[in-house]
């Protein structure tokens, strides 16, 4: 395979003259002295930077809904975050036509409540390399930076970039880790959620999880009010608040073959509720299920969106 | 010495109203008998069922559900079915992260079937009863 090796500046330097037109935009990290965060950059590329110690959130979710009226995006992201955007383009939630999706090497990152520490999901992370999107940028032994593209979108990025393309050398890839099933019971989840607030922060924050029409607004789900009290009336006391495994636990269905495990959920949580065990645990354990691995290509189709006719013989009692 | 009373289970199911429920009207109509604790909700098509509705109807107190729909293949909306298998084997195994994959099942009942509907929902109703008079 050929990718050619570039610099900070060269690389730089060729974003740069991307930007110079008005309608182009670039979608990666800034670093702010000691913060590092996203922005989206306009004409220069002031403070950019390839690596972002630090997790907030899921960058693909500023992208939710984005129809791009004539603008051209280069991301410049994690690979959770382009997996991310992945599944927001087979949701049909972003118009993939004019963006150019490059998924950087990540060695993992640490919360902003905990610096310093690796992040659960960090620590279990399915897919750490470069290797999503229409290119990618990977590390080689010595950390240099290497542009690989992988669609043909990514080889006219990559031809922006001057130089000769080379054979790339070997990088040094880390080791594959169990499949280990998840397995809990509802009793220790309901134990974990117990200083869950029901702020649905991590419905805010999930990439993923993108309906407009949220089940949980309105009285159906999650009762208030009037609806409340029929409900202790017809049921019995009530913990308050209500509701919250069935919250999380529908949740994490419905997101379950799109969950790309970046853990923005959890760092979203002002309780400190280890989110990622479950919805991680989860979501791989459904995913697995139909040999689905969430953002891994664009082409893969998301399984409840389709099914084979000879399937599951053991899924009927 | 007082005696224990017996706990009865209940169960909400989810029935097609092509296939399932019509098979449990024919049941009704032959004067077949089946506990009545199963507590049958019409949907269009077993694919209406969204998987949240099982884990509300668990979560707010139901002993066991169970969703049924035509066979695979004999779907009135060509292939609903064929969603809802996927959806409904995932929702198991999600169950069985949580230890409680015994409370959902998955029946395909056709309109002529209603012998087999009886023995179906009697036999869940039978061992979810068995568990939680055990208990």
């Amino acid at each position: 395979m050929l990718g050619k090796m570039i610099g900070k500046v060269a690389l730089e330097r060729t974003l740069g003259k991307f930007l110079e037109d008005d309608s182009h935009l670039v979608l990666g990290f800034e670093e702010k002295g000691k913060e590092v965060g996203h922005r989206i950059f306009k004409n220069d590329l002031k403070g950019f930077t390839l690596v972002n110690p630090f997790f907030s959130a899921n960058g693909a979710l500023y992208l939710r809904r984005l129809f791009s009226k004539g603008a051209e995006i280069i991301l410049m992201l994690r690979p959770c975050e382009i997996r991310a955007y992945h599944e927001l383009v087979k949701l049909n939630q972003i118009e993939a036509e004019k963006i150019v999706a490059v998924s950087i090497d990540c060695a993992g990152a640490s919360s902003l409540k905990d610096p310093g520490k690796p992040r659960t999901a960090c620590q279990s992370c399915r897919e750490k390399r470069g290797v999503i999107g229409d290119a990618g940028i990977r590390f080689d032994a010595k950390g240099v930076p290497w542009l690989l593209p992988y669609t043909e979108k990514g080889e006219e990025f990559t031809r922006l970039i001057e130089g000769e393309a080379e054979e790339i050398p070997p990088f040094p890839d880390k080791e594959e880790r169990g499949t280990e099933k998840f397995s809990t019971n509802m009793e220790a989840f309901s134990e974990e959620l117990a200083h869950c607030i029901m702020c649905r922060n991590c419905k805010a924050m999930c990439p993923v999880c993108y309906c407009i029409d949220c089940v949980f607004n309105g009285d159906e789900y999650l009762p208030k009010g009037d609806a409340l009290l029929n409900k202790v009336f017809r049921s019995g006391s009530l913990e308050m608040p209500q509701g919250k495994e069935l919250f999380h636990m529908i949740r994490m269905f419905h997101v379950s073959q799109v969950c790309v495990g970046c853990g923005a959920c959890e760092e979203a949580c002002p309780q400190g509720i280890p989110l990622t065990k479950y919805f991680k645990g989860v979501s791989e354990r459904l995913q697995s299920m139909f040999s689905y691995m969430s953002g891994r290509s664009l082409e893969e189709e998301i399984p409840y969106l389709s099914f084979q006719e000879d399937e599951l013989k053991d899924a009927e009692d | 010495m007082t005696e224990e009373k017996e706990k009865n289970p209940e169960i909400v199911g989810f029935a097609c109203s092509f296939c399932t429920f019509k098979a449990s009207e024919m049941a009704g109509s032959l004067r077949m008998k089946y506990p009545d604790g199963i507590k049958l909700i019409q949907v269009p098509c077993s694919s209406r069922v969204d998987p949240a509705f099982v884990i509300k109807a668990i979560l707010d107190g139901a002993d066991g559900a169970f969703v049924a729909g035509c066979h695979p293949g004999d779907c009135h909306f060509i292939k609903g079915n064929y969603f809802t298998r996927r959806k409904i084997a995932a929702l198991k195994e999600m169950f069985d992260a949580f230890s409680m994959k015994d409370k959902l099942r998955l029946f395909w009942v056709s309109a002529a079937e209603a012998r087999r509907f009886v023995e179906k929902v009697t036999a869940m109703y039978g061992d979810i009863k068995e568990k939680k008079n055990a208990g």
